[in-house]
């Protein structure tokens, strides 16, 4: 038997009404898919524009003039339009050495987190007796169980030494036990038989991993490197701890750093240069620079989601 | 490594010879490396410039220089606990028992300071004997206060031509306060009469020694409210308690004139006086709102810093105008009202891992005028211009957290935008014989004892108290739901706690 | 193939012992996981044992003085322990529920979804909630629930249209766990379905054939082959949530409601609950209790998961 008809027999033993209904469903075949891709297309458009409308707002807002948006709370059309909030991004600490900040963590980060996280994965999910039992237990642990953030702390900054250095943000990220063991499942459900055929063939087990695993893992590394890198690029907290010469600061730390001194600015005593700023529509403007690049780079990532990757590869 | 130093210096009999010549300031005998500091809010633009200027005078000066961490406000709490407890390396920080000094300091984290702004001619001319005094916690002192006023009165800052347009040209009491803010509510569409956000709601009951819409305390400003760190358990002493030395403390919702506050807050709630999204919006947006003409009135304090809303809000209703009213029923100095003193910010410095002589060198070093405009104004001429002995007027967007690190009173200059009644009110508020000190003014609450409980009151307070000092809900049964819960977190144990400390803060004061 | 093979082909490698070439090989590939581990994880772990000890900064972590259960004791006789726990569990299970159903619908209709411009400008529209930071979306769950001032809300001024009574909703504590599940959904709706759409693009093009052939509408095949094939990732999504029931979501959580008294009934969580509680007064040794009280019951949990799907499902199982 080959692949094709085991997998059919699993379905035809799965929903042994298809078989008894044929008939009909042949007929309804028409008619059916109309009903369900109608329905698939209504509610994924309304999911949308539920996440749409929002990021209508946010971006309208941030071109919306302060005293409109104090007025109303929100803003459906930029009026009176008014680019203060991105003079003063943008005019501010220099918003370059952020972007340039953020591209090195991101970049560096995503390449380190990808191989360490599927080479993990693929000890935990090749089910090694003695091994991988242990490894999933040790992998999930840290998920569950915290230091806190004094000896966090301690360690990079005494231990490591890696006070301002970008590794500082870098390596605290460098694996999520939450991906690992999505990437796990993945593995997991490749196809028994490629394995089989390459350790047939003679192969051992680093090159099954690099030669035939990971390419056929690309749905999962587009999601690994999509999921890393905006954890990355989102990243400001262990910048504000370990990060002291404002110059190496990332884009989110610079803007983090910002939207809280003109929010707080407010409720404290403040000289006359603090003033009037416009809080709400900085606010905006922040999220769009935020979301932007993730929301440009998205559809790239998104060519992978498409099937028949493994087209071919269990024929012959 | 610093302490090494010190030790080496000593052996070598310097601190001998620095003591042979009195009047030489100690700053000769020591310090170098940099000093650090950690402060809120951000770099100020052209940071850079002026801190290479100063380091520059500074190392010349006194051998070494100095450098600011700035975090953000948001974080600043979190981050310097952690930067404390984790024994990092810096010299001085901003602290207060708003933050986390209480703690810290029980925490063995702060350096003891008493006797050492006596050291420093400069210092101790810019800091009064009374200032001193007032924030000595237990004969110690843990903290150069930071402040630049002697009094501090919450009041209300007002639209002033709104004001005139309804014919209220001059407010001394409470009863014309509140016809102006009727006479808005019903002729000005499209304001709301006051505007206050969540997190400062205690503010308007309870006297400190005014509450904002506490009518009673305006006429007599004579209770001040102390609090237990931690708890957001404000409490009132027993006015009586110098003479009969008992100190009787009583929690606010059992004195008379706050609960008469808090049904007046409820009638402003349904009668749209105040704004009813106040539990869940906060400061930057009021701030924003009335920028924009939204609101006739608004919190304001006695800080010099008033004025500075003119400037935006005249963008948004250009016939707009400001003014402080502090409704004591008559010219301000006729009552004195009742003052702690204590700071609201402070300079603690790190006890291990900073150099408490280079810390105060630098202190010192900041208490001369020219150095204390550098760092908190910038450039002169290119950052600010001189208008007068006492006032400047900002030419650039710089802005240093001067609260956080060189707040002098006496070199403090005003702002020239400073409305004409704010200057009234602010040059009333310099004077310490403008108000009368408090009996229990230097009393600290201890929190250790009643820890546990504290943090359970801390909980009933933000989950039953908040919601009655904006107005929303019924007064009565929200008062009857929030005794019970206090009662349930260990009331009588707090107040028994603080009974015991406040007698003996009296015995010890007599 | 012969049928032994055959049968040698189809059982999972778990019987097959590789030599120790190939142990130690794989061993290797691990190893920079482990090490990271170690040093990240389990290393800052030895700080926990102050959750034990009466902390204060002079003596450090290592040198304060041991107070046996005393932290555990504030936390756990407080009055309200009941109430937060519950609500805690509650909405994470709300949260977790809906956000991988939502999940999962998403991805099984986007898979019908034939144009490749509609689909890509829809799945990067649904995914962008996720990056929205917690404090916007108070605000804009402001002006839609309460407007400016308080007294309005676009969803108000709907409710007028249609001559419905108004409700102020930031004073209504019973309708938040649901305000706050449609928001986790609106913001993890599609982060999540990009999970399950990956795991769609890895079934083979031949199984839909396979399924065409024998007449299968499209709706029969996502109910009847897609979605068995996703219960794997299914499964793991709710094991890795459930360990994380104890644990509430503060940041969003925190952001929305504040300091909000009128709320606290239905949406305080345990994690709201101490940052409040301990935020003056910043006691460490309580925090760390509390938080290992959190993971200790969250291990409990896991394991019954993970037990519970062995019984069921062996070979899916994560162990």
């Amino acid at each position: 038997m080959n692949a094709i008809e085991q997998e059919s027999s699993v379905i035809k033993a799965r929903a042994p009404a298809s078989l008894g209904t044929l008939q009909h469903t042949r007929r309804a075949a028409r008619r059916m898919p109309e009903a369900f891709q109608s329905i698939s297309y209504l509610t994924v458009t309304i999911f949308g524009l539920f996440c749409l409308v929002p990021l209508w707002m946010i971006v309208s807002g941030s071109l919306t003039d302060e005293s409109a948006l104090g007025l109303n709370g929100y803003s459906l059309f930029p009026q009176p339009f008014s680019l203060r909030a991105y003079e003063l991004l943008f005019t501010g600490p220099s918003l370059l050495n952020g972007y340039l900040a953020s591209l090195f963590i991101t970049v560096v980060g995503t390449v380190l987190s990808i191989s360490c996280t599927t080479s993990l994965a693929w000890v935990i999910a090749r089910r090694l007796p003695f091994i991988s039992r242990p490894l999933t237990i040790f992998a999930y642990v840290p998920m569950l169980f915290n230091g806190g953030l004094v000896p966090f702390y301690l360690l990079v900054t005494q231990v490591l030494h890696l006070t301002n250095s970008w590794f500082a943000m870098i390596l605290p990220l460098m694996l999520a036990p939450f991906l690992i063991f999505v990437t796990v499942s993945f593995f997991r459900q490749l196809p028994e038989e490629i394995l089989d055929a390459a350790r047939i063939d003679g192969a051992g087990e680093l090159r099954i991993f690099f030669q035939i695993v990971l390419p056929l893992s690309k749905p999962i590394l587009a999601v690994l490197a999509l999921f890393y890198a905006v954890t990355y690029w989102n990243e400001w907290f262990t910048g504000l701890l370990f990060l002291s010469d404002p110059d190496r600061f990332p884009l989110q730390l610079i803007l983090q750093n910002l939207i809280s001194n003109v929010t707080n600015a407010a409720s404290l005593p403040s000289s006359a240069g603090d003033a009037a700023a416009p809080v709400y529509q900085l606010r905006f403007a922040m999220t769009v620079l935020t979301v932007g690049p993730i929301l440009l780079a998205y559809p790239f990532a998104q060519r992978f989601f498409v099937k028949g990757i493994t087209l071919g590869a269990t024929k012959g | 490594m610093r302490l090494s130093r010190r030790q080496f210096m000593a052996l070598s009999g310097a601190a001998g010879i620095t003591a042979a010549f009195p009047g030489l300031s100690p700053a000769f005998a020591s310090s170098t490396g940099t000093s650090t500091a950690l402060l809120p809010s951000q770099a100020p633009t052209g940071w850079k410039t002026v801190l290479d200027k100063a380091n520059a005078k500074l190392q010349a000066e006194l051998g070494f220089t100095f450098d600011a961490q700035f975090i953000n406000w948001s974080n600043y709490a979190q981050q310097s606990l952690l930067k404390f407890t984790a024994g990092a390396q810096f010299d001085t920080a901003l602290q207060a028992l708003w933050l986390n000094m209480a703690q810290l300091q029980q925490s063995g984290a702060l350096a003891d300071l008493t006797g050492q702004i006596d050291k420093w001619p400069n210092l101790k001319k810019q800091i009064a004997p009374k200032l001193i005094q007032a924030n000595t916690w237990g004969g110690k002192l843990w903290g150069i206060p930071q402040v630049n006023s002697a009094g501090r009165i919450q009041h209300f800052g007002i639209r002033q031509d709104l004001a005139e347009k309804y014919g209220f040209t001059e407010i001394n009491d409470f009863g014309t306060l509140e016809k102006f803010l009727y006479a808005v509510k019903e002729k000005e569409a499209g304001v709301t009469p006051f505007g206050v956000a969540s997190q400062t709601g205690w503010q308007m009951a309870v006297a400190t020694p005014t509450g904002m819409f506490n009518e009673d305390s305006w006429e007599n400003p004579y209770t001040m409210q102390y609090s237990l760190a931690g708890s957001g358990l404000r409490f009132y002493f027993d006015k009586d308690a110098a003479k009969t030395g008992s100190s009787k403390p009583i929690p606010w919702w059992d004195d008379a004139g706050t609960v008469a506050a808090l049904k007046k807050i409820r009638k402003y709630y349904q009668d749209g006086i105040i704004n009813a999204d106040a539990l869940n919006v906060d400061q930057a947006t009021i701030e924003s709102q009335f920028g924009a003409g939204r609101f006739a009135s608004l919190w304001s304090i006695t800080d010099g810093l008033q004025s500075n809303r003119l400037a935006g809000l005249k963008k948004a209703v250009p016939t707009a105008a400001l003014g402080q009213v502090l409704p004591f029923g008559g010219p301000l100095g006729k009552v004195k009202p009742v003052q702690t003193f204590q700071a609201d910010n402070m300079i603690v410095v790190n006890a291990n891992g900073g150099d408490v002589d280079r810390a105060m060198a630098l202190q010192d070093w900041f208490s001369i005028q020219e150095n204390h405009d550098l760092v908190g104004l910038g450039i002169e001429g290119t950052d600010w211009k001189a208008v007068g002995d006492h006032s400047f007027e900002q030419l650039s967007t710089y802005s240093f957290p001067s609260y956080a690190i060189l707040w002098r009173a006496g070199l403090e200059r005003l702002t020239s935008s400073m409305t004409d009644s704010e200057k009234k009110s602010f040059g009333w508020a310099q004077d310490y014989d403008n108000f009368t000190l408090d009996t229990f003014a230097s009393f600290i609450a201890d929190v250790t004892p009643v820890k546990e409980a504290a943090a359970q009151m801390n909980n009933v307070i933000t989950q039953y108290a908040n919601p009655l000092f904006y107005g929303v809900g019924d007064v009565d049964a929200g008062l009857d739901k929030l005794k019970k819960a206090a009662d349930a977190a260990g009331l009588d144990v707090i107040m028994t706690e603080l009974s015991k400390q406040g007698d003996a803060y009296l015995k010890a004061r007599a | 193939m012969t049928g032994a093979e055959q049968g040698a082909a189809r059982t999972p490698n778990r019987r097959r012992r590789l030599s120790s070439r190939d142990n130690l090989v794989l061993m290797l590939l691990a190893l920079p996981g482990i090490v990271w581990f170690l040093i990240f994880s389990y290393g800052p772990m030895a700080g926990l044992v102050v959750a034990f000890k009466s902390f204060n900064i002079r003596d450090g972590i290592f040198g304060s003085p041991w107070n046996g259960l005393a932290n555990f004791r504030y936390f756990l006789t407080s009055g309200d322990a009941a109430t937060i726990v519950f609500n805690t569990v509650f909405l994470n299970a709300l949260f977790l529920g809906a956000s991988l159903f939502a999940g999962l619908v998403l991805a099984l209709m986007l898979n019908e979804i034939r144009g490749g411009l509609y689909r890509r400008f829809v799945q990067s529209v649904i995914f962008f909630p996720y990056f929205v930071s917690p404090i916007v979306i108070s605000i804009m769950l402001q002006v839609i629930l309460s407007g400016v001032g308080g007294r309005g809300g676009l969803l108000n001024d709907m409710l007028s249209v249609f001559d419905l009574p108004q409700v102020a909703w930031y004073t209504e504590p019973g309708a938040w766990p649901w305000i706050l599940t449609i928001v986790k959904v609106w913001q993890l709706g599609g982060y999540t379905s990009v999970i399950f759409l990956a795991a769609i693009t890895s079934i083979s093009e031949e199984v839909y054939e396979a399924a065409a052939i024998d007449g299968a509408s499209r709706w029969r095949m996502a109910l009847s082959v897609t979605v068995p094939l996703l219960l794997p990732t299914f499964a793991v999504l709710v094991v890795l949530g459930v360990g994380r029931m104890f644990f509430g979501d503060f940041a969003t959580i925190y952001a929305i409601v504040q300091d909000n008294g009128v709320l606290f009934p239905t949406t305080d969580v345990i994690d709201t609950y101490v940052f409040r509680s301990l935020r003056m007064i910043g006691d460490f040794g309580t925090t760390a209790a509390i938080g290992l009280f959190q993971s200790v019951v969250g291990f409990v949990f896991v394991t019954a998961a993970v037990l519970v799907q062995r019984r069921f499902q062996k070979e899916n199982g994560i162990l």
